[in-house]
């Protein structure tokens, strides 16, 4: 089928048996996920995810995407596959509970930012940091750390290698923001302009 | 004294409201979601910076800010040639963002120390606003500066049409010794050479070239109010609403 559309062109030919051909690493963006720190002294959270070419270039889009509404102090983004995942448990499972791994191959530890999901539907909340040399002893480490035995759903470890930080001599991105409360939704009062409206042509 | 801040001032403000309304075509129609969401963003602070500029400008005596942004015929703006022109394709419109908010973040950082202490203050508090607008045009520069064969062509192209105007943004104002001499502002003069050292920097990143500078002729006129056919529709189409009414609201 000829089309405009990557994805109805990646589809297999109909009858033919053919395999979809691989993925053209131009036709589309990886994907960065986004974390945002609202207040000072407040952990980071993480957001949502933004598809782009490189992670400077992520950085870039996750600003004005994710930040240009509610204030906020500083921003991260990392590489979606560089975010590694434990497994999400059921029920009021604490996920540290079922971390069983106890050796780790030996090699350089490297600080990993840690996270953990402890409400259902909501998002990942920033911890605090460990050193390990692999993520899964970086999950290990934090149960040292962080498992205080409250019910943690799903454990994220992320080294900070990978991460896009706001440098300190960025900090001023957001010093305007507070002044751009027509940016909120809730600032249009779009059902009060309509009444008056209705008032004035009776 | 008065005449020459309003001048700087005026010029400053309508840079501002002229490249953010054109920026702000882009609504809607950007290259990715993603960049659509930044670059109307980017607009917007523009806008705002206009705005802050007209309020000075108010307070010195001038007209409010929406009569000065809505009514004035095209010959009374002061912004340089290069903001008003058409968006063209998107690489233009990058380009252009490269090379005018470089110099607008290197003309603010220049007023963080001016002895004009409400554009002091300006300065300062935009400089983050700024420096998030620098960053996102040098990012997308080096990035297709050096991807693809046709991307780093197209940025070449549009460097070479926009260049001869970006000029035009250091056009020399009639008050430039005064200005320097009561600390106002450092002089277009500086700027521009603050500004070239700073884009070659950029470029260096890239496989894009830029021509001697001193074989580029500067398109000026736009600072004495001399502008292209394309600001007075832009004005037309931003001042409609206020024009036929207004105490509009929407």
């Amino acid at each position: 089928m000829k089309s405009l559309d990557p994805r109805v062109k990646r589809l297999p030919e109909i009858g033919t048996g053919k395999r979809p051909s691989a993925v053209d690493i131009h036709d589309q963006f990886e994907t960065f996920e986004v974390f945002v720190q609202p207040k000072p002294g407040k952990p980071f959270q993480h957001e949502g995810a933004i598809h782009a070419p490189n992670l400077e270039m992520a950085y870039i889009f996750a600003k004005e995407n994710f930040t240009r509404r509610f204030t906020c102090i500083s921003l991260f983004v990392v590489e979606t596959r560089n975010v590694h995942v434990s497994a999400m448990t059921e029920g009021n499972q604490n996920v540290y509970d079922v971390l069983t791994q106890k050796e780790f191959p030996k090699g350089e530890k490297i600080p990993h930012e840690i996270f953990h999901l402890i409400k259902r539907g909501k998002q990942h909340v920033q911890v605090g940091s460990v050193e390990a040399a692999s993520p899964d002893e970086a999950m290990a480490a934090a149960r040292k750390q962080f498992d205080t035995g409250a019910v943690v759903f799903n454990i994220w470890a992320i080294p900070k290698k990978d991460i896009r930080y706001t440098s300190s001599d960025e900090a001023d991105l957001w010093l305007t923001l507070p002044e751009k409360k027509f940016r909120d939704a809730t600032d249009y009062k779009g059902g009060q302009k309509l009444k008056e409206f209705l008032d004035r042509s009776k | 004294m008065n005449e020459v801040i309003k001048e700087l001032l005026y010029k400053i403000a309508d840079d501002q409201l002229i490249l953010g309304h054109r920026n702000s075509e882009w609504t809607g129609f950007g290259p990715l979601l993603e960049e659509d969401i930044a670059f109307s963003s980017m607009a917007q602070d523009k806008v705002g910076q206009s705005l802050a500029l007209y309020q000075i400008l108010n307070e010195l005596g001038e007209q409010p800010p929406d009569t000065v942004a809505f009514m004035r015929h095209a010959e009374r703006f002061h912004n340089c040639i290069l903001t008003e022109l058409p968006n063209g394709e998107y690489d233009f419109s990058l380009v252009r963002h490269f090379l005018f908010d470089t110099a607008e973040f290197i003309r603010f950082d220049m007023l963080r120390d001016s002895s004009f202490q409400p554009l002091a203050e300006l300065a300062h508090k935009i400089h983050g606003e700024l420096r998030y607008h620098i960053l996102h045009a040098n990012t997308w520069i080096k990035q297709l500066g050096s991807a693809t064969k046709e991307s780093i062509s197209r940025l070449q192209v549009s460097l070479d049409d926009a260049l001869p105007y970006a000029m035009g943004i250091f056009e020399e104002s009639p008050y430039e010794q005064e200005l320097i001499a009561e600390g106002i502002f450092g002089g277009e003069q500086m700027l521009k050479e603050r500004w070239m050292t700073t884009i070659e920097a950029t470029i260096h990143h890239t496989n894009l070239h830029l021509p001697a500078w001193n074989s580029i002729v500067p398109v000026l006129g736009g600072r004495m109010g001399k502008h292209s056919v394309h600001l007075q529709p832009l004005l037309d189409e931003m001042s409609e609403v206020f024009r036929i009414d207004p105490t509009a609201e929407w």
